[in-house]
């Protein structure tokens, strides 16, 4: 079975086999052991509400609980840009008009912003190759929203993504190349591994703060920017189908765009109904596809636990599962849980009648 | 002999044919319209005539005349504000430090910023001769009659001078500062917006370049070469005012970012060695040549001449020089060496 839980000390060894493999352009997972163990330690701290709400950092991992191995893992930060400056660039129009000389031409222009100071912001979402399909990613992601939902005082109003820009297979990208390196003498990947080391801001604070109009800029530059990676299409899709879109803002770095939704707009927060937990015996179904299963989650803040089943499960009032998957997701009968179909455009809403009184059971 | 001498109306279609032989330059004060530079000798002549109060910015345009066949050959003028009363735009050069103590690194990045920092200094300007007289001393008395002129009418003119040198322009006619930057927000080539800004106002063509300030280094390596640097046909008028005591500050034209010469009015070399002396007759056509100048406002005479000895504050001259100043014994002059 596969199952969403906060990222724990355990994690450790597979997540740094995880981003070893991953390769550049996942900055906030760099192959460290050290970073690695302290963002175990401050999500703990998370989970455990032993740091400040604003510094909190919520790691979730995505566990096979046959084979013991961790094969995911995504993130909520709490706010971004509280304790260092966070920087991006909003991509907007000069105009230069003049009716008398015949001339309208509109400037594409980068202006350095921190717009989503205070912000939170959806992260470090990986997943291992062996475990990519059948829904696997839509979990690891979504778990999020469910997340996000259950607990809406501790995050922001506005929940926004970095998606990872255009680089090629040498770790090149061309709006570095053509901006960032002419203010710092440094090739992209090893800016990109800085940046994810902690030193993001440091390296902003050398890049210019007066606008760029990005046509003085060479063709390839300006063809990336608020252009995604190749590999970062399907994840971009993903947020889009949940309601995320191009909020103008992209990476000062590799000009990737930056995605925003309010909270209460994502799909999976419209759509997440409450139900009671049956335990039964029935079992289940193994081969049910993605489109027609759910997420299930517990509603606890500490110990969060999320996976999927069939939508047959779900009744009017309740939820049944087999006695295996309570225990997983540390449930007894009678206890509430939250459900959100695991894709867009599935049997959904089930029982609608039922789907109008989402808002009375809601926790916290 | 060569004569320098307020411009006048019927000098329009000489001007015309020396301003149409300069080629594309967006930042000349020289309008390649007739009607345009029929306005502009009018208000020339008012401004000699001190109808221009200083409020409306006096501009003053001068004709390098041939006086023994009336061909008029050059022209030249000086506006009393630059700007004329509008924001008079630049680009200054500048630098900011972009360090970070954490990563160790520490880095100069120049930085275009447009500037309205000159504005009302006086402008030397309006600059044409014929290509054949460049480098010879009419070319010279042309360009320091004017500073004569000034010392003539200090009052008129601010304590600051400044001149916009042409920059780098390739045979082809391209301007690679503009099509690095000007070109983008025109969207036309350096001809085209030359041929508009004869018809516009300079403040207006200005108006639509960037607000913001611009990354030297984002600049195309041909644009970056060329900031600063004077048109190699304006090398004798560059080094000419470089003697005159000017020196290229910070500051570049916002179109082909040519320097910007700037001095002190009361140090320019003209100005300071120049010498109000009584004119007297001389039988001889010798002596070393010197400027002299003489009269007030529409009747400002500029040439060369030879100049005998002089003793005390006397000056002998040839007669024919007389003439051509519309001056007679016993008139103040003012004399600058060449």
């Amino acid at each position: 079975m596969l199952v969403i839980r906060p990222l724990q000390p355990r994690d450790l060894d597979d997540l740094y086999a995880m981003a070893q493999n991953a390769g550049k352009g996942l900055t906030t997972l760099p192959a460290d052991r050290a970073l690695l163990q302290r963002k175990i330690d401050l999500a703990q701290d998370t989970f455990s509400q032993r740091c400040a709400p604003e510094a909190g950092l919520y790691l979730f991992a995505l566990e096979d609980t046959d084979r013991k191995r961790t094969v995911g893992i995504s993130g909520i930060q709490a706010r971004v840009g509280l304790d260092e400056v966070f920087y991006n660039y909003r991509l907007s129009v000069t105009v230069n008009a003049s009716r008398e000389l015949g001339v309208h031409v509109q400037t594409p222009t980068l202006h350095l912003s921190n717009d989503m100071t205070d912000t939170s912001e959806i992260c470090s979402l990986l997943l291992s190759d062996d475990y990519q399909g059948g829904g696997n990613g839509l979990l690891l992601s979504r778990c999020r929203f469910m997340y996000l939902d259950e607990f809406r005082s501790h995050f922001s109003d506005k929940v926004f993504a970095e998606m990872r820009g255009v680089s090629d297979a040498q770790g090149r990208s061309p709006l570095w190349d053509a901006l960032g390196s002419q203010f710092f003498d440094m090739e992209f990947s090893k800016a990109d591994t800085l940046s994810g080391l902690g030193n993001k801001s440091f390296i902003a604070e050398l890049m210019p703060k007066y606008p760029i109009y990005v046509s003085m800029l060479p063709e390839a530059a300006q063809a990336v920017i608020g252009q995604v990676h190749d590999n970062t299409v399907p994840a971009l899709k993903m947020l889009q189908s949940e309601g995320f879109n191009f909020n103008g803002l992209v990476d000062i770095f590799d000009g990737g765009p930056v995605v925003e939704a309010f909270l209460k707009d994502i799909r999976t927060v419209r759509e997440s109904v409450t139900r009671y937990v049956m335990v039964t015996r029935t079992p289940l179904d193994p081969d049910v596809p993605a489109s027609e299963r759910v997420m299930v989650a517990n509603r606890s803040f500490r110990d969060f636990r999320v996976t999927t089943l069939p939508a047959s499960c779900v009744g009017p009032e309740t939820v049944s599962m087999p006695p295996e998957v309570a225990d997983t997701l540390l449930l007894q009968s009678g206890d509430s849980v939250r459900l959100a179909p695991l894709k867009a455009g599935a049997l959904w809403p089930i029982h609608p009648y039922k789907a109008h009184e989402k808002n009375s059971g809601r926790g916290s | 002999m060569w004569l320098v001498r307020p411009a006048a109306p019927d000098d329009l279609e000489a001007i015309l044919t020396i301003a149409g032989a300069q080629g594309a330059r967006l930042s000349s004060t020289l309008p390649k319209q007739s009607e345009a530079l029929a306005q502009k000798i009018d208000h020339s002549v008012a401004s000699f005539s001190g109808q221009v109060d200083p409020e409306q910015a006096p501009r003053f345009l001068f004709v390098l005349q041939n006086a023994d066949t009336g061909e008029v050959c050059g022209t030249a003028g000086v506006d009393a504000r630059a700007g004329n009363g509008q924001p008079f735009y630049n680009y200054r050069r500048d630098a900011l430090i972009h360090a970070s103590h954490e990563l160790g690194v520490s880095r100069r990045v120049e930085v275009l910023y447009p500037s309205h920092g000159l504005t009302d200094q006086s402008l030397l300007c309006s600059f044409a001769i014929q290509p054949e007289l460049r480098g010879t001393d009419a070319f010279e008395l042309l360009s320091r009659a004017r500073i004569l002129f000034i010392a003539q009418h200090r009052q008129w003119f601010s304590s600051r001078m400044v001149v916009e040198i042409q920059g780098v322009q390739e045979d082809d006619g391209s301007v690679p500062f503009w099509d690095s930057l000007g070109r983008h927000f025109f969207n036309m080539d350096f001809q085209t917006a030359d041929q508009y800004s004869g018809l516009l106002s300079k403040t207006f063509i200005a108006e639509l370049m960037p607000p913001n300030p611009i990354y030297v280094t984002l600049l195309s390596p041909a644009a970056q070469a060329a900031l600063g640097q004077p048109h190699r046909l304006t090398q004798a008028n560059y080094e000419l005012l470089l003697r005159e005591g000017f020196q290229a500050g910070a500051y570049l034209d916002i179109f082909d970012a040519g320097p910007v010469l700037e001095a002190r009015t009361d140090c320019l070399k003209t100005l300071v060695t120049s010498q109000r002396k009584v004119l007297h007759a001389s039988h001889r056509d010798t002596g070393d040549t010197c400027l002299i100048a003489a009269g007030e406002g529409l009747d400002f005479r500029c040439a060369l001449t030879p100049v005998q000895d002089t003793l005390d504050d006397q000056l002998q001259v040839p007669v024919r020089t007389w003439q051509l100043l519309g001056r007679s014994a016993g008139d103040t002059v003012r004399i600058a060496p060449l």
